[in-house]
């Protein structure tokens, strides 16, 4: 799990990706570098302090800060699989809303996430406007 | 006391459906009710009788998820598993997100369904264990004169004796004494115990 790159530097750990975010809470995406976590993270792009941290390490360490206001897992991880990482993750935070994203109509990943403690998931393709509309509501 | 026997109780508008889940959860050894509308069950349901709900998604009037708020609005803790033909993310998701316990699609393996039941079964179990114990502190609260359940509120809090009397004006000595009455009023063997008896009946506090 040490040193595994989540991001493969594409993105600056801790950077803001781009736009507007109230209160300078982060928006954190864990997911391994992929299209669609990609795609996901150009879908957040109109929200400022979206961070893809480097490992799966930085990822829980940031969850656990208090200026976060989400985290949204994008696609499958190196390190570890997501029900173990939901689990972690909610760990740490019991409030925080946390967003799982599934290929369409794997019904039984959605299943399995939220009952590992996924706040809500979608479905990308088709949800993008889904998932900002989510993420919003966490940020307000 | 000793649980009653629990009963999956299954509502399902298909015939063959029912009749076959009836079948299967006999030859597990498991007692079953068989609904064919969600008005039939909450007609006859009874939140005392222990076990779990097998439910079809969408039926003829009251579908399965609006089955499910009404149980939720009467409180009721029987676990959900729900059971689909057209299942899709967001229904599942919306399912889940108003504490179903699973969520299934059709067609499933005997198995698949069994293993599941046994889980619903086991967690209602374990609910009506944590319910029993939390209205059993619930109970012993009310035994608490006004005065002792202030002397509760500040040293569960981790205030010292000191600091109570402090806050409530009396002696030292005053509350020692409201405490050792809390202590036993409580059945509580220590400080730590009574903490863990008021996280479990606000575990948000």
């Amino acid at each position: 799990m040490a040193g595994s790159n989540h991001n493969d530097g594409a993105a600056t750990d801790g950077a803001a990706i781009d736009g507007g975010t109230q209160r300078g809470q982060k928006i954190i995406v864990a997911g391994q570098s992929s299209q669609r976590t990609r795609e996901v993270l150009y879908t957040l792009r109109v929200f400022t302090n979206v961070v893809w941290p480097a490992s799966l390490e930085a990822t829980l360490e940031q969850t656990g800060s208090k200026d976060v206001a989400c985290l949204v897992i994008a696609d499958d991880l190196r390190e570890e699989p997501i029900d173990e990482f939901l689990q972690e993750a909610r760990e740490l935070q019991r409030n925080l809303p946390i967003f799982v994203i599934t290929d369409p109509d794997d019904v039984a990943e959605a299943v399995s996430a939220m009952r590992n403690g996924a706040t809500a998931v979608i479905e990308i393709p088709p949800s993008y406007a889904a998932l900002r509309e989510e993420v919003a509501r966490a940020i307000l | 006391m000793k649980d009653l026997p629990q009963t999956v109780y299954v509502v399902d508008d298909d015939d063959a459906v029912r009749d076959s889940l009836r079948l299967l959860l006999k030859s597990a050894g498991v007692a079953c009710e068989a609904f064919s509308a969600a008005q039939d069950f909450l007609a006859v349901y009874d939140p005392v009788q222990p076990g779990c709900l097998v439910l079809d998604v969408r039926m003829p009037g009251m579908s399965g998820l609006e089955m499910q708020q009404e149980l939720n609005l009467r409180g009721a803790t029987l676990p959900v598993i729900f059971i689909t033909g057209h299942g899709d993310i967001p229904m599942a998701v919306e399912a889940m997100q108003h504490g179903a316990f699973d969520f299934l699609q059709k067609p499933f393996r005997d198995q698949e369904l069994l293993d599941r039941v046994q889980r619903a079964l086991t967690r209602d179990t374990e609910n009506r264990a944590r319910l029993r114990h939390t209205d059993r502190i619930r109970e012993r609260l009310a035994t608490l004169s006004p005065r002792e359940r202030e002397v509760l509120d500040l040293v569960t809090q981790g205030k010292a004796n000191k600091m109570v009397a402090g806050d409530l004006g009396v002696s030292q000595r005053t509350v020692e004494i409201h405490r050792a009455h809390v202590m036993q009023k409580m059945e509580a063997g220590s400080l730590a115990e009574l903490v863990r008896m008021m996280m479990a009946v606000s575990p948000h506090t």
